[in-house]
């Protein structure tokens, strides 16, 4: 259980706009252990859905350029991999579930069509036990006459159905690790309730890792047993899921706990940190969330703080300095 | 005092199936009544396609009913002329969803807000720009904003802008379509927070039209929770939270995600998805995913009752055999 999955060490990301170079992904680093759960939390623009796209080696050729650090999957560096052997692992040993399940199924290909291409690709199969496979997984993940299904478009089904279809499409080769991208963002909330029991329930089957991205920390709360917190391109925090929760060490976790509606009495002003995200150019020399940290001070501004450890529990703040280790409330 | 009253509200929408084919009619809004008392936030709250937003431009007549009545302030809104009905409209204004597509990307953030001022012949001229200053400031931007185009902004800021323009007229009901649910987590507490203060000041009665529960428990005074074009539940915030009736709205509670990862939920996860409303179910039209399904609900369709003083459900477990559940 300890053995680890997926390891990223000081990636940094550059993007190519038409006004120069600007790096959405500043240093980040974290690993994943196999059979574990790990939340990315953050905003939008936060750089987490850029991390995940270089983890799948999705990023634009052309525009974007890993300039630093490494990811390492599964003791193999992926980190500049040529993408005919990239193809080798999406899909088979690394999949993706999307936000938006509409635009990530192709409207003119059936279901089954599209169930067996990653079956085509990776595994070696009559053409019969593909469709008895695809009609399997379909099934797993609850999905009512799958028979008539896999002859059924996309457009045909509900949101909630798209979204099974995805996951049964990202589980057909038993990947060693699935991505989430905010998978239940689209959803209602009763529908969110059941995706979200259903990939409970395939990952205790499967023991395969999760890397669930997403902004919501309710769903935070109720999947992943460790977190990152991401902010502009860097991680700010990193810890297990109850000590996150009870003891945050970093203001800017500590305000998007505290700015939760269900932790402000009714009606009462809620809690809000000012300002928004800066924008990738704007970052200056200092700590980032400087501009915006209710506890501020000259430091902070002055030079950007490096990763601090209490155990476990990792953060970017200069007020957990070892001299310093104050306790935010 | 009630401001606004809606009577049988019906919208019905016809689908063509062909030239010599019955017409097929979804009934998105399907004989709602409530009324919204002044000063008060009412919320409607459903999934999608249960009508709630149609349901709220129906009110400011932004799409034609069926049938029903809508009075506000006494008057029956439908019977207004167009005329009439425009020159109400500086009463009664409504914040959309999508900051980014409803603002006009043409135009400057001056001549969005100067455009409600102009048509409603509003102040005198060189007076209107005071004004719109005064309310960039109460919204948190600024004299410097005035002349950018919306996409010059970020979410919550464009969001603020369509709020300030709601708010410009000093109207008495303003309708939110889902204000801060495009919004990120630490903004959206700015814009509610915003809100939250323009209604103190200004003695609004909002509207408020959402899925997020834990917002609308946060902020709203009383709820209306619809369901396939019907409202199967109305009562104080505060007691649908604690002591929710219907089977749908505790669902709907239960699977409102956890704060705290050591919060146990006992989780009521609902069945299958919501059934297609050009063919609804026969009976209770939630019959199909209850839990408590009996054999009543499959065939008769249950009134919306009183059940306990203030509070309204149509659900024939309170109104057959009252000592289950």
């Amino acid at each position: 259980m300890t053995e680890v999955l997926l390891e990223i060490k000081d990636l940094g990301i550059q993007f190519k706009t038409g006004e120069g170079v600007v790096q959405p992904i500043r240093g980040v680093n974290f690993s994943l252990k196999k059979g574990e759960t790990l939340g990315v939390v953050g905003e939008s623009g936060s750089g987490k859905s850029v991390t995940s796209l270089a983890i799948m080696g999705l990023l634009p050729e052309k525009k974007s350029k890993i300039v630093s650090g490494s990811i390492h999957f599964n003791n193999q560096d992926v980190t500049h991999l040529k993408d005919r052997q990239f193809r080798k692992l999406r899909g088979n040993e690394i999949s993706m579930i999307f936000q938006e399940p509409m635009t990530s199924l192709n409207p003119v290909f059936t279901i089954g069509e599209q169930l067996s291409e990653p079956l085509k690709q990776h595994k070696k199969m009559a053409k019969k036990d593909r469709k008895e496979a695809i009609i399997n997984i379909l099934k797993q993940v609850g999905i009512p006459r799958a028979e008539q299904i896999i002859n059924e478009y996309p457009h045909q089904l509900s949101g909630g159905m798209r979204q099974r279809v995805m996951i049964s499409l990202a589980l057909l080769c038993d990947p060693k690790l699935l991505i989430c991208d905010e998978p239940t963002t689209a959803l209602d909330v009763t529908i969110q309730a059941q995706i979200l029991e259903l990939m409970k329930q395939i990952k205790s089957e499967k023991d395969m890792s999760l890397l669930f991205i997403t902004h919501d920390l309710g769903v935070v709360a109720e999947m992943c047993d460790r977190v990152v917190v991401m902010y502009a391109g860097e991680i700010v925090e990193s810890a297990e899921i109850n000590e996150l929760f009870d003891n945050p060490l970093h203001p800017y976790t500590k305000g998007l706990i505290d700015s939760l509606p269900t932790n402000n009495t009714r009606k009462s002003r809620l809690f809000s940190i000012k300002g928004q995200v800066p924008r990738p150019d704007e970052i200056g020399k200092g700590c980032a969330f400087a501009n915006r940290c209710p506890y501020a001070f000259d430091k902070c501004i002055a030079s950007a703080p490096p990763t601090f450890s209490t155990g476990e529990h990792l953060s970017k703040c200069w007020l957990q300095e070892p001299e310093r280790q104050v306790k935010i409330q | 005092m009630t401001l606004l009253e809606v009577k049988n509200l019906k919208k019905y929408y016809e689908i063509s199936q062909g030239l010599f084919k019955p017409k097929v009619v979804v009934k998105a809004v399907d004989n709602v009544s409530f009324s919204i008392k002044k000063g008060e936030t009412f919320a409607l709250v459903g999934e999608s396609g249960c009508g709630k937003s149609t349901t709220g431009k129906t009110l400011l007549r932004l799409t034609g009913t069926t049938s029903g009545e809508i009075l506000y302030k006494g008057k029956d809104l439908l019977a207004l002329s167009a005329e009439k009905m425009r020159s109400l409209r500086a009463e009664m204004q409504m914040v959309f969803q999508d900051p980014y597509a409803s603002l006009n990307p043409k135009m400057t953030i001056k001549q969005i807000l100067m455009e409600p001022l102009r048509v409603h012949n509003k102040f005198q001229p060189e007076e209107r720009l005071e004004k719109i200053l005064k309310i960039l400031e109460i919204v948190g931007l600024s004299k410097e904003h005035l002349d950018r185009h919306p996409n010059e902004f970020s979410g919550g800021q464009r969001q603020r802008i369509g709020i300030a323009r709601a708010v410009i007229l000093n109207p008495d009901f303003i309708v939110a379509d889902e204000p801060v649910s495009a919004l990120d987590v630490s903004v959206q507490s700015q814009v509610i927070n915003l809100m939250l203060e323009l209604q103190k000041e200004f003695g609004l009665t909002y509207l408020f039209i959402s899925h997020d529960l834990s917002v609308v428990e946060h902020m709203t005074d009383r709820v209306a929770v619809m369901y396939l074009g019907k409202i199967v539940e109305l009562v104080d915030t505060e007691e649908l939270f604690a002591n929710p009736k219907h089977p749908y709205t505790q669902a709907l509670i239960s699977a409102v995600p956890a704060s705290h990862p050591k919060e146990v939920k006992e989780r009521i996860v609902l069945k299958g998805d919501v059934p297609n409303p050009a063919n609804p179910p026969s009976g209770c039209t939630f019959h199909t995913r209850c839990p408590f399904a009996m054999d009543i609900c499959k065939s008769v369709v249950p009134a919306l009752t009183e059940i306990e003083s203030g509070h309204i459900t149509s659900c024939h477990l309170y109104t057959n055999n009252k000592e289950e559940k």
